[in-house]
């Protein structure tokens, strides 16, 4: 069967200018132009963005701390065509329960060469993931952009979740039916 | 402002909201329904924008009559007769294939784009601070309904076909736009609107080559349709009775 899916792309947000680039999610698209208006409406729709890249999902190398551990020889392994020097973005997360964010760039002939650098550069090893790919596989938002694509939500904070409260009157409802289970223990006592 | 100036004013206020809540509400009905769910998203998105941008519109007729804000626009909305609604019948007519609807948004955007370029400027100050606050709204939303227009004109034969069938039937409708109201030369002499057929022929010297470009044909012959914002079609009725069906059953509901 033919797979009719359109190619993943994956997301990078930047919050704030002196902020990194970190990993928002994926989308769905056709090319990387739609994949990068998709990226816009599906995680910016609510405040804080200045820039978004795409990244087609196939392109990015991803090693995690407990692949490296077991096989450290992994990175020796040609993973993708040796070509003259090329920039590579890396990305890191430090815990499992945290999320990519990048932490610098190198200049290398392949991927595993690219994660060898990192980790000599700009990654740490303690960190939990990485990823590295090329700087050429990116489709990025302008600095012109952001008035039509990420300003106008900012007038908007009807659409960030924390506008209606909800968070903490679910923990206030919660923390009284806790209050309430105890009494009635204690009653029951 | 004298009266005869302040009523076409009003009444130049009312189509443009009309026009916006009315293809916020057809673009809305995409929602659950688009080809895929970042596209439902991103529809859903736009179709909200227009009907941020006709509330904004009825907001400013509300200041105008003295009516209240709040109130005024839900009035006027959920409370109002089928002949008393003042939309063009190219917004009113349903939403079609995606084909038609992404057409009908690209030329509708275009048109938004270029009178709000124009009202920026505009030195009725509630109507030029209103404009700059939704143009890079409809910056985005031309972004978008261009990459569409041009991948469903550009990609396969029945893509192409379904644009070219919306093109024909959307047309003479979008032309409806720039015809003028009753007393529109008021707000032109007064210099807080332009001329219609200047709009007209910003418009059409973008979206005409655009169309081209995409091997979308524009029929030369086309003319208007001759009907006036106070004609509705029986979709428009339709739409309107299920729109303020629960507002006329209960008309003290609060939400």
């Amino acid at each position: 069967m033919t797979d009719t899916q359109w190619p993943r792309y994956i997301v990078f947000q930047q919050a704030k200018i002196e902020e990194p680039h970190q990993y928002a999610g994926s989308v769905h698209a056709p090319d990387a132009e739609m994949a990068l208006m998709n990226a816009r409406d599906v995680f910016v729709r609510r405040p804080a963005c200045v820039s978004l890249w795409v990244v087609p999902a196939g392109v990015i190398f991803a090693k995690t701390a407990e692949e490296l551990t077991e096989n450290p020889a992994l990175l020796d392994g040609v993973e993708d065509q040796a070509k003259a020097p090329t920039q590579y973005h890396v990305f890191q997360k430090a815990t499992h329960k945290g999320t990519y964010g990048h932490v610098g760039d190198v200049t290398a002939e392949s991927a595993g060469e690219a994660f060898k650098q990192a980790f000599a550069t700009v990654a740490q090893c303690s960190a939990a993931a990485w990823w590295v790919f090329t700087v050429e596989a990116v489709t990025q938002s302008t600095p012109e952009d952001i008035e039509a694509l990420f300003q106008p939500a900012t007038s908007k904070p009807f659409r960030d979740q924390a506008f209606y409260h909800t968070v903490a009157a679910m923990h206030t409802a919660s923390r009284q039916i806790r209050t309430q289970t105890q009494d009635t223990n204690i009653d029951e006592r | 402002m004298n009266a005869d100036l302040k009523a076409a004013l009003a009444a130049q206020l009312l189509a443009m909201a009309d026009d916006e809540f009315i293809l916020g509400h057809r673009d809305s009905e995409w929602c659950g329904h688009a080809p895929i769910l970042e596209e439902d998203i991103a529809f859903a998105n736009i179709a909200l924008d227009e009907i941020g941008h006709a509330v904004t519109w009825y907001g400013l007729l509300a200041d105008l009559k003295g009516e209240d804000r709040e109130t005024y626009p839900n009035r006027l909305v959920y409370h109002r007769n089928l002949p008393d609604f003042r939309c063009a019948q190219m917004v009113e007519e349903p939403k079609g294939d995606w084909a038609f609807s992404m057409l009908r948004q690209y030329l509708f955007d275009m048109y938004e784009k270029v009178r709000l370029d124009w009202l920026v400027n505009s030195p009725y100050t509630p109507v030029a601070e209103a404009a700059a606050k939704m143009r890079p709204e409809e910056v985005y939303h031309l972004r978008h309904t261009r990459a569409w227009v041009r991948r469903l004109g550009l990609g396969t034969d029945e893509s192409n076909r379904r644009m070219q069938a919306a093109l024909d039937q959307l047309w003479p409708y979008a032309l409806q736009l720039f015809a003028t109201l009753p007393d529109e030369h008021l707000l032109v002499e007064a210099g807080y609107f332009p001329h219609p057929d200047d709009l007209c022929e910003s418009w059409q010297a973008v979206v005409i080559p655009y169309l081209q470009e995409v091997h979308l044909n524009v029929a030369r012959d086309s003319r208007p349709v001759t009907i006036s914002r106070t004609e509705h079609s029986a979709d428009l009725k339709l739409l309107l009775n299920s729109l303020q069906e629960v507002a006329r059953l209960y008309p003290d509901a609060g939400w």
